[in-house]
Parts: structure tokens; sequence; C-alpha cells
């Protein structure tokens, strides 16, 4: 048997061993308790054959006594005295039954038989015992254990005294079973008489044994004076003979006997006390190894359940604990190891699938929803929407009110998208101000009520240490299955998108694979321009812009153009927001300052002065930029009023105090500033007014379309009336024809600049440009542009 | 064993007058130590002289007879005077004289008479270590040896006579020895007994 359970174990080796222990323990006291109790016995024969000797003598002395008392009665002795036989055979037969003789002789000084009382005709015989009269005559008296007619007889031979002796009397008593009764009672061994002439048979003549057990003692005895063991009717007798007489070929012996039985007998109630205490004990360590076991093993079966429970993720269940002991000690720190990998797992699944500042499911978890509803988009056909979220100017107000006030902010942002959300929707935030919203129902449709909850949940001012703060958010729509198959790429559509309407300051963008068409993946652009920076991979471009009065050109945008060492011509629309996303703008905004001032700078010394227009995003516009920008004017000893920075209309916005600060600063140095972009942001005029900005730029957008299109022809209309109104120079971009330029002229646009006037050029080709257009001065005026300025 | 026993070298020295003889004799024991008790008589194998017999007396003191041993003549009458503040009972189952007294104080009036030769043994009924001899001869010469193992038989008239000896502790009968006593001489005789252990119960009072 395979003994598979601790418990089962546990029972069997406490109980066999007990079984053996116990069982040995009976062995070797029931050898040794036969071994003592044998020889107790035969010590007790020994001592028993003592008192019986002893017995034997004192009877025999009593006898003698009495024989002698009996021998010197005066009658008696007188009868004696007469010689007659009549009357000497009747005061024997008298005087012994005074003393229960059985027979009673006389025998003469000559130990001729006077009287017998056994044999009356016996006379003139020789006494038959004629060595006992012999002792007599030297002790005064004699006593031998005899046999007369085949019956032992204890004899006693005393003198008669008249008063010296004149006669032997013998008295002798038959020794029968009560005889061996009365030694029986007085030894405590059974005591058997027997005889045998030569080596003849033994007779048994008394005895107390059962009569059953006579003839077998006198078939088994043995040597006299060893202790042996003889069966009798069945049962043991430790055995001792003592020779009582031996003479001639008579020999009369008495056995001493005790059953063994009678010697083991407290043996025996030992022994049966010690099974009984053996079962007891056996009985109680099964029932104790049994509940031991029970509660060693049960609550280890138990803790093991718990324990796969566990395993299979349920931490509901607990081992049983309260107990005192080792095992209970062991439940408790059990539970407390289950507590802390619950807690653990728990916190370690929050890590990974929350977001900890604001308790929204993280990317990984957005992830994993997002694969899911796949999935399940995949079965129903359901489209499914990603929608990735960017707060606008979030950026300014961690950077300036500090990282807690933007905790609080994004932490309100997050609470109020969630809110605005359906229950089956899922808001995750992605890191940064980053949001991501899964729709899994829905649609396109679905999105749009989704977008416009979000900008109403943001519509009111964030509210943090009683500052209000005004947020807006760009989104980034993206549907599965629409151009996407999987998650990854799905999620990258809604950021594309996302960054599309930021760059277009629209709430909203729906992803088109026009976004990106044959442009390289903007994650690995972001590397890749870091390296570009520091390898010079970036030249700039510089566009000139004319002025459409004079149709001078005195000034020009400089522009960032990356020429990748395996892409090629990589466009700033490409780079340029994520390098704002990242923070990495600084680094090329610093680059290209540097760069477009050391060219104004070559220009100036050669008595070219082009006022250069270099683009500031959002994140440069701070503390440091007016700090640069006059080290670097004066490094290329350039005159301040050449340089102008363009701002757009949504980076002043982002953080309209510091940007108003640094635009202050610049202006007190006597840069130029100018806003870009105007009217793509939803900027007040009356905050524009504020601004130190002597310039302004319409939007390519409307520029573009403005011919074709009236309303962007009024935008821009009024937008330069707008401009000239608040007394600021009026430039459009994006002039790519000449119906444009003309309306632009017409409409009083200060400068203007664009493919049709020249594409972005390299310095010296823009050098060149300018030589060119001074030669053709005149066509242009032929062309009625400057037509308008002359005087 | 009796024979040598009886070694007796007679010797009879007859130079005295026709007055009377004086037998001496001496007894001793087997390892030749003198005998005291022995009763020495002489039988005259002639004419026997008619002499009458003298009382003897067998005192009882102590508990014990005294002497242990009395010779008288055939005809004695011997008185037995109780000298011990205690009563004592004399008795003898002895074939010279078979007799029992009553329990008795001070001298009994009538003494015994001794009428056949033989030894008598006395023993007391109530004291049975008590043993004593009345030995009586049918002659009125005898003595008993003293101490020293002598005894003199005196007033023998000239004659023939048998010397015998008698011990109440000898094992058997002495040779007897015949001798002739001449007129005033005097004869010696010499015995020599084995005798055995005295044959006594040991008093259990005394
Ligand atoms: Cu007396």
């Amino acid at each position: 048997m395979v003994l598979r359970s601790l418990q089962t174990r546990i029972i069997v080796f406490f109980v066999l061993l007990l079984c053996i222990l116990q069982g040995m323990a009976l062995f070797l006291m029931s050898a040794a308790n036969e071994r003592i109790a044998k020889n107790q016995i035969a010590q007790e024969l020994v001592v028993g054959e003592r008192v019986f000797r002893r017995l034997l003598e004192q009877n025999s002395q009593q006898l003698a006594q009495a024989a002698s008392v009996l021998a010197a009665d005066f009658a008696f002795r007188e009868a004696i005295a007469t010689r007659d036989e009549g009357t000497i055979a009747s005061v024997l037969g008298n005087h012994g039954r005074r003393i229960n003789a059985n027979v009673v002789m006389l025998a003469d000084l000559d130990k001729k038989l006077l009287a017998d009382s056994l044999h009356a005709t016996a006379t003139q015989s020789t006494f038959p015992f004629p060595t006992l009269i012999e002792s007599a005559q030297q002790h005064g008296r004699a006593s031998d254990t005899v046999l007369m007619d085949g019956r032992p007889y204890q004899l006693v031979v005393v003198p008669v005294l008249a008063p010296i002796p004149i006669a032997w009397v013998a008295m002798g008593f038959v020794i029968d079973d009560s005889v061996a009764q009365d030694l029986q009672a007085l030894s405590g061994l059974q005591v058997s008489f027997l005889s045998r002439s030569g080596n003849g048979s033994w007779t048994v003549h008394a005895s107390t044994l059962p009569s059953a057990s006579r003839g077998e003692l006198a078939a088994h005895l043995g040597v006299p004076g060893a202790t042996l063991t003889l069966p009798l009717a069945g049962e043991d007798y430790e055995t001792r003979r003592s020779i009582l007489h031996e003479r001639g070929d008579v020999q009369i012996t008495a056995v001493l006997q005790r059953a063994l039985k009678e010697g083991l007998a407290p043996f025996t109630r030992l022994r049966d006390t010690l099974i009984a205490l053996a079962l007891a004990s056996i009985a109680l360590s099964i029932l104790g190894s049994v509940l031991i076991a029970r509660s060693i093993a049960g609550p280890i079966n138990r803790l093991a359940g718990v324990a796969r429970k566990v395993r299979d993720g349920d931490y509901s269940q607990k081992a049983e604990s309260g107990r005192s002991d080792e095992i209970g000690d062991f439940a408790d720190s059990f539970n407390y190891m289950l507590e802390g990998i619950f807690e653990r797992e728990s916190k370690i699944l929050r890590l990974a699938y929350e977001d900890t500042l604001t308790g929204l499911p993280n990317r990984a978890m957005f992830i994993d929803r997002l694969e899911q509803a796949i999935q399940a988009s995949r079965r129903s056909g359901e489209p499914v929407v990603v929608m990735m979220m960017d707060l606008n100017r979030f950026k300014p107000i961690n950077d300036s009110l500090g990282h807690p006030v933007g905790d609080q902010v994004l932490q309100e942002v997050a609470r109020r998208l969630r809110d605005s959300l359906r229950e089956s929707e899922t808001v995750a935030r992605f890191g940064g101000d980053e949001f991501a919203v899964l729709l899994p129902v829905g649609g396109m449709q679905r999105a749009t009520s989704a977008v416009n909850q979000i900008e109403r949940a943001l519509a009111s001012p964030i509210l943090t240490q009683g500052q209000p703060i005004d947020l807006g958010a760009s989104i980034g729509i993206a549907v599965f299955p629409s151009y996407a198959e999987d998650s990854t790429t799905l999620i990258r559509h809604a950021d594309i998108a996302m960054y599309v309407a930021k760059r277009n300051s629209a709430s909203f963008t729906a992803y088109e694979p026009d976004f990106e068409q044959g442009k390289p993946s903007q994650l690995s652009l972001l590397g890749e321009l870091r390296s570009a920076v520091e390898e010079d991979q970036l030249t700039l471009y510089y566009q000139p812009k004319v002025d459409l009065r004079s149709g001078a050109s005195g000034s020009v945008e400089a522009l960032v153009r990356w020429v990748h060492p395996k892409r090629g011509f990589v466009s700033p629309i490409d780079f340029i927001p994520f390098a704002e996303q990242t923070g990495y703008i600084k680094a090329v905004t610093r680059w290209v300052l540097e760069r477009a001032l050391r060219q104004c700078g070559e220009w100036h010394m050669r008595g070219l002065d082009v006022k250069i227009s270099i683009n500031m995003s959002a994140r440069d516009l701070n503390a440091e930029l007016p700090v640069m920008v006059s080290e670097l004017t004066a490094r290329f000893r350039i005159p301040l009023p050449l340089v102008c920075l363009e701002i757009t209309e949504s980076a002043v916005m982002e953080d309209p105090a510091r940007a108003l600060e640094t635009l202050e600063r610049l202006h007190q140095l006597g840069i130029r500033l100018s806003i870009d972009d105007f009217g793509t942001g939803h900027s007040s005029l009356a905050y524009i007014r504020k601004l130190p900005v002597k310039e302004m730029k319409i939007d390519r957008s409307f520029v573009r379309n403005m011919v074709a299109d009236k309303d962007d022809a009024v935008i821009v209309r009024s937008t330069i009336e707008l401009g000239h109104n608040m007394g600021l120079k009026v430039v459009a971009e994006g002039v790519e024809d000449h119906a444009a330029l003309m309306l632009l002229t017409k409409l009083g646009c200060d400068e203007a600049q664009g493919y049709f006037i020249a594409k972005p050029l390299p310095p010296e080709e823009y050098e060149a440009w300018l030589r060119r257009r001074q030669e053709i001065g005149d066509k242009l005026t032929e062309s009625g542009f400057i037509s308008d300025r002359r005087p | 064993m009796i024979r040598s026993a009886c070694l007796g070298a007679v010797f009879v020295a007859a130079c005295a007058p026709a007055a009377a003889g004086t037998l001496s004799a001496i007894v001793t024991d087997a390892g030749g130590a003198p005998v005291a008790d022995a009763v020495i008589y002489a039988v005259a194998l002639g004419a026997r002289p008619a002499v009458a017999p003298r009382p003897a007396i067998m005192d009882q003191v102590n508990k014990e007879y005294f002497p242990l041993v009395v010779p008288v003549q055939v005809g004695a009458a011997v008185t037995f005077p109780n000298k011990d503040n205690i009563r004592h009972q004399v008795y003898s189952f002895s074939p010279a004289k078979v007799f029992e007294m009553k329990l008795y104080a001070g001298t009994p009036a009538k003494p015994v008479v001794f009428d056949k030769p033989g030894a008598v043994v006395l023993g007391c009924n109530i004291h049975d270590w008590m043993v004593g001899y009345i030995y009586v001869v049918d002659t009125p010469y005898f003595a008993k040896t003293g101490k020293a193992g002598s005894a003199r038989l005196e007033a023998l008239p000239p004659g023939d006579y048998q010397v015998r000896v008698w011990h109440p502790y000898m094992k058997a009968e002495a040779a007897l020895l015949t001798l002739n006593l001449a007129e005033g001489a005097t004869g010696d005789a010499s015995f020599r007994l084995e005798l055995s252990a005295p044959q006594k119960v040991p008093p259990a009072e005394k």
C-alpha cells in the first residue's frame, strides 16, 4: 500500500511503532517472566523443601515427645514391667490411641519384638527397624519414615524408662493424604509421598495432587534434588524430590511441587493488565494520531485548496486561522501572504492597466480593450472609433503654474471626459496631456456627438487655486475598419489626425490617408530630427516677400528645410508639429535663429539689409527667447529692426500671459513681431490689439482660395482692413497665382509671399533672384504690379 | 571382651593366722581410671556362716538418690529418708524387688526389705532423672569402692571365695574371681570394667 496522505502515514507510523514496542515489551516480559517464575518456583521449592523437612522433623519431634510422655506413664511402665503379653498388648493399644498412633510396637533391650499392634502373632521376632533403636539409644529417641505393609509411616522409637531403659516403644503414624494436606497447608507446596523397591516403579502413597495426576507423577519421577518440570494431567509442575528414607532397597521420597501456572499467576495477571493497557494505548494512539493527523493534514489540505484557488486568481477564500499552534501561525502567515499577494497583484494590475494620476485606464488597457472591440467588430461589422485627444495650452499651464496644478487639471479633465462619455466607452490617458477615447459602437455618428460632448465638458474653465483655466482640445479620429487593420495602426491614425487637427486649430479631424501619403513615420522622424540638428542636415531657405506698393523685396521668411540622407526632402509640416510636441522645437528654433541671424549678419556686412522673419512656436515664447535673440543679434552685429519673429495666434493663446510678457520684452529690444496664420484661431481682436506686434500675416488657406471663394475674399479683405485699422502691416502668404497677387494689391495688402513670387531659396539663389528682379523691375511695373504705387 | 575385662591377677597371701582375713580390691575402667560405686562382694564357697543382714539407708538429697549405689545383704531392710522439702515417690520395676512407695516426705515408717539378690533400680515417679541402685547380694561380705576405686572386705573367715564385682554402668557381667583366703591373710583382687555412659534422663528441674 502506498501511503500517500500525510494523515495515513502519521497514523500508520505511530500505531505500528506502538504495536512493535508493545509487542516486543510483552514478548520480552513474557519470556523474562517465565524464566523468573521458574527460578522463583525453583527457589520456592528449595525453600519449601527445607520447610517441609523442618515440618517433618517437628512432626516427628512432636510425635516422639508424645511417645516419650506416653512411655513415661507409670501405669504404662508398670504394665510393661509385668511382662504379661495380654496386658502389654492392651496397654500398647490403649496408649497408642491416646496419641493417635496407627501402630505401636514394643521391643526389649535386645530388640526382640515383645508386642506389635499391627501383627498380633509376630512376637519373638526381631524389631524390624533395629537401627532406629540404636539411634534412640544414642539420642534418647529416634524417628524415621518407614514402609510397613506397603504403607509409609512416620515411626518414632522411645525408651521405656524405669528409670533406666527397660524396653523400646515404637509408635508409627501412617502418612496419608491428610498428612500431605497438612504439610501443603504449611509449606504451600503440592506434597506427595512415594516409595519403590530397588529400581521398581514408584508407588504414590499420599498426595495433595488430584488423583488423575498421581499416576503420571509415579511414571515421571526423576532424579532427586534437581528441580524439573513435570507435565501432569496437562499442567506443568515444577518438581523437587526429597528423599526421606533409603535403606536397603527401599526408598521413600517426598515430592514437592508447585504448578508453574501458580508461579506465573502474578505475571499472567500483570501480562493481562499490560495487554489491556497496550490495547488501550494503541486504541488511544490511533485516536490521537487520527486527531493529530487530521489537525495537521486537514488544515494543510484546506490551505492547499485555498492555494489552488489563489492560483486560479480567486482571493475570496482565506485559510482558517484562530489556532494557537504552528498550523495556526502558518495559516496566519499564509493569509498575510495572500493579502500581500492580492494587494501587490491589484497594485501591479493598476500600474499595468491604470493611470495612477487620473485613475483612467492606461495605454496598455486601452489597447486591450481596443483589441477586444476590434475582435467584436470583425464579427459584428460595427465600426470602432478611436479618438486621440490632446489639450491645447496645457504645456504652458504646467510650466507656469507647476506640476501640482497641471496634475489637478489633468484629473479634472479626466473626470469631465469620463462623465461626458457612456459607460461602455473607454477613456484612457496615454501620458502627458494625451487622452484616448474608444467608442466601440456608433461609428462616426457617435464620434461626432462624443466630440461635442467633450467640447462642452471642457468649455467651462477649470478652477485651480482660484484661477480659471481655459482648456481646448484637439481631437483626432480614426475608424476601424477604415484604413486600419489593427489597433496600432488605428491609434497611429487617430494620432496623426489629432496633429492635423491641432495644426489646423480644428477642434477635431478624422483621419484621411492623405495626411501621410508617402510620408515617413513621424515617430522615427523625431529621433532622426535630433541627429539632423546635430549633424547639420537642416538648412535654411529664404522665401522673399515683396512690397506690393513698391514692388521691392527687402524681406524674407526663413524656412527650415530638412534634407534627409535617405528620405530626401522632408517638409516642415511633417516634423515641426512633432518637434513642438516633444519640446525639441526649442533646439530647432535655436538652430534656425542662429543660422538665420548669421545669414542676416553676413548680408548686412555686405551691405545687403534683408529683413528676416523667423517662425517661433508656442514653446519658444519664454524668457529665454529675448535673451537669446539679443545675444545673437549682438554677436552677428545685426540692426535689430532687421529681425522679425513670427508668432502664430494659437501659440500666443496657449499661454497668453507668458506670451505677452515675452513679446513685450522682444518689443522692447526693438525686435519686430508678426502674428502668423491670423484668422485660424479664436483669439479675440481685443487681445491681439494688446500685443506689441507690427505685422499680421493672413493665413495661406484664405489666400489660396480667395480668388475663387467670395467668403475667403471677404475674410482677406476684412483682415487687411482690420490690420490696417490696428496699425499693422498686413502680409499675405500662399500667393500662388497672378490673380491672387492682383487682388491682394487691390485690397491694399502691404506685402506678399508665395510660390508665384518666389519659392523658398537658398541664400545665394535668393541673392541671384534679387539681382534678377532688379533687372526685370520694368517688367513688373508694366504688369501694373506697382502701378498704384506710382506717385 | 568380657574376658579381657576380667583379667585380674589375684594373689592371695596366706600368711595370716586363723583370724579373720581381709580382701582388698581395686576397680579400674578400661582406661585404667579408678571406678567408684562398684560393689565388690565375696561369696564363700564353703560353709556359709549365718550373719544377720544389716539395714541400710538410701537417702534422697537434692532430688537425687544418695548414694548412687547401696549394696545390701539379702533380707536387709532399707529405709528411704527424704531429705528434700518436697515429696518423692520411690519405685522399682526390677525383678529383684518390685515395689512402689506412696508419695512421702521425711522418713517412711516402714523400711523396704530386699529379699532377693540382684540389682534393684530405683526411680522416682515424679523425678524421672532420679536413679538409684540397691544391689542385693547373698553374702555378708561386700563393700563399695570409693573415689580411689578401692574397697576393702574385712572379717572374712578363711576359706575359698568367689569374688564378684557389679557396677550400674558396666556393659557386661564381669568375670568372677575365685580365691582362697588363709587365716588372717589379706587377699587382693583387681577388676577392670568396661563402662557405658550412665543412662540418665536429664533433669528437667533441680
Ligand atoms: Cu522423687
